[in-house]
């Protein structure tokens, strides 16, 4: 366990400074106006809307019903009136329908002790119930953890991680809850255990987590009686990417990988022990521009404004306001995007953080060869697809891309190659 | 709100790394501006003269195709770099007219002609470079001896290289000890360092140090002025390859190559014997380092990959010494440059794209 996993190549370690501070977990105040989007993701499927302009909600209560596979239940984070049902454009660049509600009446879960069912008697058809009814959503991708769950059930050899690695310098949500709700971390793993039937499980944690939480979550697993092997990852960026932990692993294949992350099991324990569906969030709130980083457990569909808010405010100007994380995430339009069950991050970036430049020629210095964790050529695909040359980009890799941003982050003219890559392979005009 | 349409920075990450091509070509130029403070220290106005006018033909060669193209890329810092590292190819003293029409050259045909940087096939310093070889053949191969040998300006000089090239007659043993037999001149410093390393080290190890080395290491010798600072050029690459800012592989590749193939078939001088080369002596003239660190690790024209830059690094460090040993001139490092450049292409193309059915691999 004293070796620390690495992926073999590629990848960039951040050299930007952020301050960490332990901080803890703060519920965020509930919103005057939910926005519950309800799409999480580019590829999910939209559920159909059960409610209708002008009812009134419970908090918890079924906003929209999941279509099967690709799409996942809505619940009403909030008690209050459906004001609107509304079109708009996700900063993900996708359209999705929209429940605005309007905070009313009296709360059934808010203050209240929460309930503790014992899960144990539950079989996996129960377990696999609730989480299409709650409709647990996996933090990481936004897609329907039962989806995910089902690729990898009865999966022979499939190996769950339970990877606690963040995804960017800024965001530390992972490893707070590892540390602040481990028993619920574990409790969640044994549930999703109990689902997967996973032949072997593997808790991925950052190098530098403290022995404090080694030993609690040792001692936590020996009494559930849970068995995995603790491996340590050196913090080097995309670290959270399936195919790299797999690639840190000694592993060939990623298929056989169901990667989970604790905001996820924490939203499957809130589910099966407390009854509770998928209306919290974990959010990080942080960057040059923020004046106080931390973490919020806000509603789903709380405007990222009030969590700003929340945070202290803005600290002079942020030059780019961004959902998810620096790396894969997108430009928030404005403070009224609202928080979904996949929104890990709002980070308000200084100029001094973003380092944004006019886009240059490439110069070939080959900084991005060496950065891209799948052995590409970034800089040859770049010009192949400048070229008309899709065919040929194809032929040397281009689906092996990952989007990790890693060659786009060190490129010395900033040219978006991550961005460029992606248009491409959805079959769009490279400029 | 918050420029989130403005141009840069629209897509993901919205985080990078502190280097950017145009901050990379600044420090360069911060690296090479020593240089052009010893030379002019060396050489006086003779040197100075040479450093303005390439470096003042270079911007304005710059705003012209910057003006041509309507892209304004003077900012990126790659205009200043050519101009410096033509003028450190040059002799002192040179007429003022032969780095500013090779500057002119270098920006105007080599670069902004086929489209500015990142598109030029060839490093445009050493286009520029050799332009000049070509047209002035004469006054680039004249050299002066700097004021500290010969207390006054203008004492025109052959370089070691050239020099040791007049050679004649079966010497034995060092390259240093002949030149030094046939009356080339020496500096006062290397002599007291010589002596004083002798002295307290090398006596000790039973060995000598022969008189010269430090000459060539401080440019107490005739030479172009951007060889002039040896010590200075080894510095400014140490801090390069610290920062992370050029391809390693090349330079190390192109000196270990010619250092070993000068060893064993020796420097061309009469009476040598196999496998006895100077190493020292040959690294330490024509140019090479200079050329090695800052012209074939040109981004551009070099290619991208550690394998290929290692085989590049090694064939240009081959075709030096086989140009400098065989050929008529000293200045070979240049022309084995822009001959790598022509095959970087061809050497991108190995391995990377590929095969069709035909059999033929693609073309980049």
């Amino acid at each position: 366990m004293t070796r620390v996993r690495e992926f073999r190549h590629g990848g960039v370690a951040v050299d930007h400074r952020v301050p960490y501070r332990p901080a803890s977990i703060e519920n965020a105040f509930l919103p005057m106006n939910a926005i519950v989007v309800l799409k999480d993701a580019k590829v999910s499927i939209e559920p159909l809307p059960v409610v209708s302009v002008g009812q009134e909600v419970r908090e918890g209560q079924l906003l929209a019903r999941s279509t099967g596979k690709g799409s996942a239940n809505v619940h009403s984070p909030i008690p209050g009136i459906v004001r609107r049902i509304e079109t708009v454009t996700t900063p993900g660049g996708y359209q999705s329908r929209v429940i605005v509600i309007s905070l009313a009446g009296s709360f059934s879960m808010l203050g209240k002790r929460s309930e503790r069912y014992l899960w144990k008697s539950l079989n996996k058809a129960d377990i696999a119930h609730i989480i299409q009814e709650k409709g647990i959503v996996c933090v990481s991708s936004g897609r329907p953890l039962h989806d995910v769950m089902t690729e990898h059930v009865d999966h022979p050899g499939s190996i769950m991680v339970i990877s606690a690695l963040e995804m960017d310098p800024y965001r530390r949500t992972e490893e707070a809850l590892m540390e602040q709700r481990t028993e619920d971390v574990v409790d969640g793993w044994a549930i999703a255990a109990r689902v997967a039937l996973p032949s072997r499980v593997i808790v991925a944690l950052d190098e530098g987590v403290s022995p404090e939480v080694l030993q609690k979550l040792t001692s936590i697993m020996a009494a559930s009686e849970l068995e995995a092997s603790i491996e340590l990852f050196r913090r080097r960026f995309p670290q959270d990417m399936r195919g790299q932990i797999a690639n840190a692993l000694g592993m060939e294949q990623t298929g056989q990988l169901f990667v989970l992350e604790p905001s996820t099991l924490v939203a499957l324990h809130d589910a099966v022990v407390s009854n509770k569906p998928h209306i919290e969030q974990y959010v990080y709130v942080g960057g040059g521009a923020i004046k106080h980083p931390g973490i919020l457990k806000a509603r789903i569909g709380a405007p990222i404004g009030d969590l700003i808010e929340e945070c202290g405010g803005f600290l002079g100007q942020p030059a780019r306001l961004v959902i998810g994380g620096p790396f894969r995430g997108r430009l928030a339009a404005d403070l009224d995007v609202s928080v979904t069950r996949s929104t890990r991050a709002v980070l308000a970036l200084t100029a001094a953080e973003t380092r944004s430049a006019p886009e240059r020629a490439c110069v070939r210095c080959g900084d991005c060869v060496v950065a891209c964790p799948e052995g590409l050529d970034p800089f040859l695909l770049l010009k192949l697809l400048r070229a008309g040359r899709r065919d040929d980009a194809v032929a040397i890799g281009l689906e092996r891309c990952s989007s990790c941003g890693a060659c786009a982050y060190v490129c010395r003219s900033r040219i978006p190659l991550a961005h460029i890559f992606d248009t491409a392979r959805e079959g769009g005009q490279v400029k | 709100m918050i420029d989130a349409r403005s141009q840069a920075g629209l897509w993901p990450p919205y985080i990078h790394g502190w280097k950017t091509s145009g901050k990379a070509s600044w420090i360069c130029v911060m690296t090479l501006l020593p240089i052009v403070a010893w030379s002019s220290a060396l050489y006086g106005r003779q040197a100075l003269e040479v450093w303005i006018s390439a470096l003042v033909a270079s911007i304005v060669a710059e705003s012209i195709a910057s003006a041509l193209l309507r892209k304004w890329t003077l900012g990126d810092g790659s205009a200043v770099i050519t101009g410096l590292l033509i003028a450190s190819a040059m002799p002192p003293g040179i007429p003022w007219y032969i780095p500013a029409v090779a500057s002119f050259f270098a920006i105007l045909i080599v670069k902004a002609a086929f489209g500015g940087l990142g598109s030029n096939w060839m490093n445009p310093a050493l286009g520029g470079i050799a332009f000049a070889y070509a047209n002035w053949p004469a006054a680039m191969r004249e050299f002066v001896l700097p004021r500290i040998i010969s207390g006054v300006d203008g004492v025109s000089a052959s370089t070691p290289l050239a020099f040791a090239r007049g050679l004649t007659g079966g010497l034995d043993g060092r390259v240093m000890d002949a030149l030094r037999g046939a009356g080339y001149p020496l500096s006062g410093v290397d002599t007291a360092i010589t002596r004083f390393l002798n002295d307290i080290l090398f006596s000790r190890l039973g060995a000598r140090l022969p008189d010269g080395y430090f000459d060539m290491l401080l440019g107490f010798k005739p030479g172009a002025i951007g060889e002039s600072a040896l010590f200075l050029v080894l510095i400014g690459s140490i801090v390069l390859i610290a920062m992370r800012l050029i391809k390693v592989e090349i330079p190390l590749a192109m000196l270990a190559t010619f250092g070993l193939l000068a060893r064993i078939f020796g420097t061309g001088l009469p009476g040598e014997n196999l496998f006895a080369g100077d190493v020292l002596y040959a690294l330490s003239g024509g140019g090479i380092v200079l050329a090695a660190f800052y012209m074939s690790t040109d981004p551009v024209s070099s290619p991208v990959g550690r394998t290929r830059g290692l085989a590049y690094g090694a064939a240009t460090g081959a075709l030096c010494f086989v140009f400098r040993r065989w050929g008529t001139y000293t200045e070979s490092v240049v022309y084995a440059i822009l001959l790598m450049n022509m095959i970087t292409p061809l050497m991108e193309r190995a391995g990377t794209m590929p095969r069709r059915s035909n059999g033929k691999a693609g073309s980049v």
